[in-house]
């Protein structure tokens, strides 16, 4: 049955259906996930029965929510798909390599199909030579069908026929108009059906009745619902045509204790004769589809599809709640309000009498840890494990290493590492971007690797752990590493200021800059112009770091280290003036007060500091924000030493005021981007405290 | 009222039909698959069960066995959604003692229409 209802009918009896759309759509992304990583690891020479059962499953289900939401070129593919996967799992067909291909390229034809229909944008799917592979691929064809000519429409009777064992072209369909303002207007649709040879016949349901201003007719045709929508399309709205399968819709079973009474003349659904239940008044029972009572057991598939393994995951669903990420950002909201009433009261119980203040400060005490809990508590609503940015690489770099014609293992470690959603998220891309660049440019191609004594088959590493308040992520190869010299050469050519005397992590960063690339040449997966550059520049925007390791021959590790969360940080706040400045505590080194004479300047304006034989830039923020000054006494005698990208430099600061967690308080969609800021928040005495953003400020100290 | 156990692997079938019969005054109690279900029947009574057929750890039709092997269900109407309708896959909801069966996509008002038919 692969007819459903048309797109547009989701108004069902009443019942706006759209409203269980939401969840659908998120079963049917998991379903689709849970099948493309199932059909990954599938041994093809010794696939698992249950295995099998599985990923037909997860088809399975996908369509028939599908079709019970009306989203039928869902509903089509699906179907298909379901039937290659079902003669999989009887064993009637063996699975081949080209089957998985054509499998696994329709789930992405069904994601994108799925994507358009939920308004993320992307035009329509063709689908027609993935039903022609999987058609072909049913039939007993070895390979898919090469690229054949949209000539072949979707559901043709031919494409239909070729299905051995299917059923022929010939379906009973239950055609339902309406509501129509006037139900005579139906009547010109049995006209017209009628009036073309050979389309089939139809006949009025429910005696021709208007009940509730739909008419029903019982439609056998060999058409399909495309063209039948088409030819009824000349006389009534398409959105007021809805064809469903009518043949075997239901049944009861005559005799079956509870089956009812009376029979129904549409056999959507059905009775057993007999059968526990069912309607004890036999009457007829309907012509299609009902099985009498003693029908020889002719099902000699029946047994596999009663008797499932009871082995699978125990249903984590029903311990688990959806809920929607505005209703968790708002509960993040108002706990960031609390932190901030509880600063305040904090703050403000200083100024009261010392006997008054002893008595508040136990519970003010509670009140933090309370506060502190209930924030980590809600933080952790929004956590979800590094597992769903792995799953997608599995899949890619199959595709990857198949066009570069390279062997390439993926090893995942700590996938159950827990990240910020909003983090997860903005992570993939940076990440997507650094396992292709392995595998383009760190795995050498099977007969390189052998002549290297290494094995055929490259691997790719991904490791994610936590490491005191950040996630560090880390992309691994064995490939052939950066070479120093080759790093430099490049530099020079492209002008940048380089010697011989840099470090190797600072030789090894260089592939960080713009426009940079070692490659040779530039392939169809990497080097499109969008490089290592977009991916610091991205991992920076959220707060993180990202180093190399490499030993030439060896391979390369790429570490990228991430905050937690974008919403909550340690912050040191410093004051300046009478301003307040919150730095992020992750970046801080270590403060002092400074010496005369330490300070030193170079060059007429620029100013240095030795620190331990180090010598570091100074930042004045009090000349960076041009702080208004009232108090001409006060000189900034405190240096906080701050490190980010690779760089650090001194801030020169007033004082400092002390650590506290900070409610970053995004200020670009508030207000504006301002330099060297990242973010804002609200301190304990209701004052705005603005978050410095140490990279944009070290890169200043280099200009 | 009349309690109905809704069966089904599927979170947006379940939402889809739970809300159906509730709105049409049942009360309903949802199992995510055959095991669940078959837990959920041993500790309280339901007039009607409505069940998924494909479903992870046990499925429709072995759901249904177990159900008949307890006196207690033994003349509760169990009906069957299935996108197979097969007349194999009828046969066998026939032999595990299935009352009938209803075919996935449905109306929700033929679903009602149907349940109708059994619970009075």
């Amino acid at each position: 049955m692969g007819e459903t209802t048309n797109d547009g009918g989701h108004l069902s009896a009443g019942i706006d259906l759209s409203q269980f759309y939401q969840v659908f759509f998120e079963e049917a992304g998991e379903n689709l996930e849970t099948m493309e990583q199932m059909l990954l690891n599938l041994d093809i020479d010794n696939a698992d029965d249950e295995e099998l059962n599985a990923i037909f499953r997860c088809a399975h289900s996908v369509k028939g929510g599908a079709a019970t939401f009306g989203f039928s070129d869902v509903a089509e593919l699906t179907h298909q798909m379901e039937t290659l996967l079902d003669k999989l799992r009887r064993h009637e067909l063996a699975p081949t390599a080209p089957m998985v291909d054509v499998l696994l390229s329709s789930g992405d034809a069904l994601k994108a199909q799925l994507a358009r229909h939920q308004g993320n944008g992307g035009g329509a799917v063709d689908t027609t030579e993935l039903l022609t592979a999987i058609r072909a691929l049913v039939a007993g064809g070895g390979a898919p069908a090469p690229a054949k000519p949209a000539s072949a429409p979707a559901a043709s009777p031919e494409a239909a026929a070729a299905t051995p064992g299917a059923p022929t072209g010939v379906r009973e369909l239950e055609l339902t108009v309406g509501p129509l303002p006037d139900v005579s207007a139906a009547d010109n649709l049995v006209d017209l059906f009628k009036e073309i040879t050979n389309l089939g016949t139809i006949e009025p349901l429910d005696a021709g009745r208007d009940a509730d201003g739909m008419r029903r007719f019982k439609v056998i045709t060999t058409s399909t619902d495309n063209d039948l929508i088409d030819l009824f399309g000349f006389h009534v709205a398409r959105e007021h045509i809805r064809l469903a399968p009518l043949s075997a819709g239901y049944g009861f079973h005559q005799g079956a204790p509870g089956a009812p009474e009376e029979v129904a003349v549409d056999a959507s659904y059905g009775f057993f004769d007999n059968a526990p239940g069912a309607p004890t008044d036999g009457l007829p029972v309907p012509t299609h589809g009902a099985v009498a009572a003693d029908a020889p057991p002719a099902a000699p598939k029946a047994a596999a599809l009663a008797a499932r393994p009871e082995k699978a995951a125990a249903a984590a669903e029903s311990s688990t709640l959806r809920v929607s990420v505005d209703k968790v950002d708002q509960l993040i909201n108002l706990v960031g309000e609390l932190v901030i009433t509880q600063a305040m009261l904090a703050q403000n119980s200083k100024d009261v009498d010392t006997a008054l203040q002893q008595k508040l400060a136990s519970g003010l005490a509670d009140l933090e840890r309370n506060t502190r809990d209930l924030q980590e508590a809600v933080m952790g609503i929004r956590m979800i494990p590094m597992s769903l940015v792995f799953n997608r690489f599995p899949r890619m770099l199959r595709d990857l290493a198949g066009k570069l014609g390279k062997k390439v293992e993926l090893v995942q470690v700590g996938e159950a590492t827990e990240l910020d959603k909003g983090l997860v998220e903005k992570i993939t891309d940076p990440l997507t971007h650094l396992v292709r660049n392995s595998c383009d440019h760190g795995i050498e191609m099977p007969a390189e690797r052998l002549a290297n004594g290494k094995s055929e088959s490259g691997t790719i590493t991904l490791i994610a752990s936590h490491q005191g308040g950040s996630i560090v992520i880390e992309v691994r190869d064995d490939g052939k590493g950066l070479n120093r010299g080759k790093l430099l050469n490049k530099a020079r050519e492209r002008g940048l200021d380089v010697s011989d005397a840099m470090s190797d992590s600072e030789v090894y960063s260089l592939i960080f800059a713009p426009g940079f690339s070692t490659a040779d040449q530039v392939t169809d997966v990497s080097g499109r112009g969008v490089g290592m550059d977009v991916v610091k520049k991205n991992i920076t925007a959220l707060g993180g770091t990202v180093e190399i390791d490499s030993a030439e021959g060896y391979g390369m590790t790429v570490r990228v280290r991430l905050p937690l969360t974008l919403a909550i940080m340690d912050g040191m706040s410093v004051g300046v003036g009478d301003e307040c400045y919150i730095l992020p505590l992750s970046s801080v080194i270590e403060s002092f007060q400074v010496q005369p004479g330490m300070i030193k300047t170079i060059g007429g304006s620029g100013r240095v500091v030795e620190v331990r034989n180090e010598y570091m830039p100074v930042i004045d923020l009090e000349r960076v924000f041009n702080v208004p000054r009232f108090d001409f006494e006060h000189v900034s005698n405190i240096m906080v030493v701050v490190e980010a990208e690779g760089g650090r430099v001194a801030m020169l600061v007033h004082e400092l005021l002390g650590q506290q967690q900070v409610v970053v308080k995004n200020l670009e969609s508030n207000y504006r981007r301002v330099d060297d800021v990242s973010g804002a928040t609200i301190m304990g005495d209701g004052r705005v405290a603005l978050i410095l953003d140490v990279g944009s400020l070290i890169r200043r100290s280099r200009h | 009222m009349h309690s109905i156990l809704a069966v089904d692997d599927s979170a947006s079938m379940r939402q889809m039909v739970s809300f159906t019969l509730k709105n049409a005054g049942f009360n309903v109690v949802e199992a995510v698959d055959g095991q669940d279900a078959f837990e959920k029947a041993n500790s309280r009574d339901f007039n009607l069960v409505l069940t998924d057929q494909n479903m992870p750890r046990m499925d429709g039709i072995s759901l249904t066995k177990k159900l008949r092997e307890n006196p207690k269900f033994k003349s509760t109407p169990i009906l069957i959604l299935t996108t197979e309708s097969s007349d194999q896959m009828k046969q066998a909801g026939r032999a595990a003692g299935a009352t009938g069966w209803l075919v996935k996509p449905f109306d929700p008002a033929k679903l009602v229409e149907v349940i109708g038919k059994v619970i009075r």
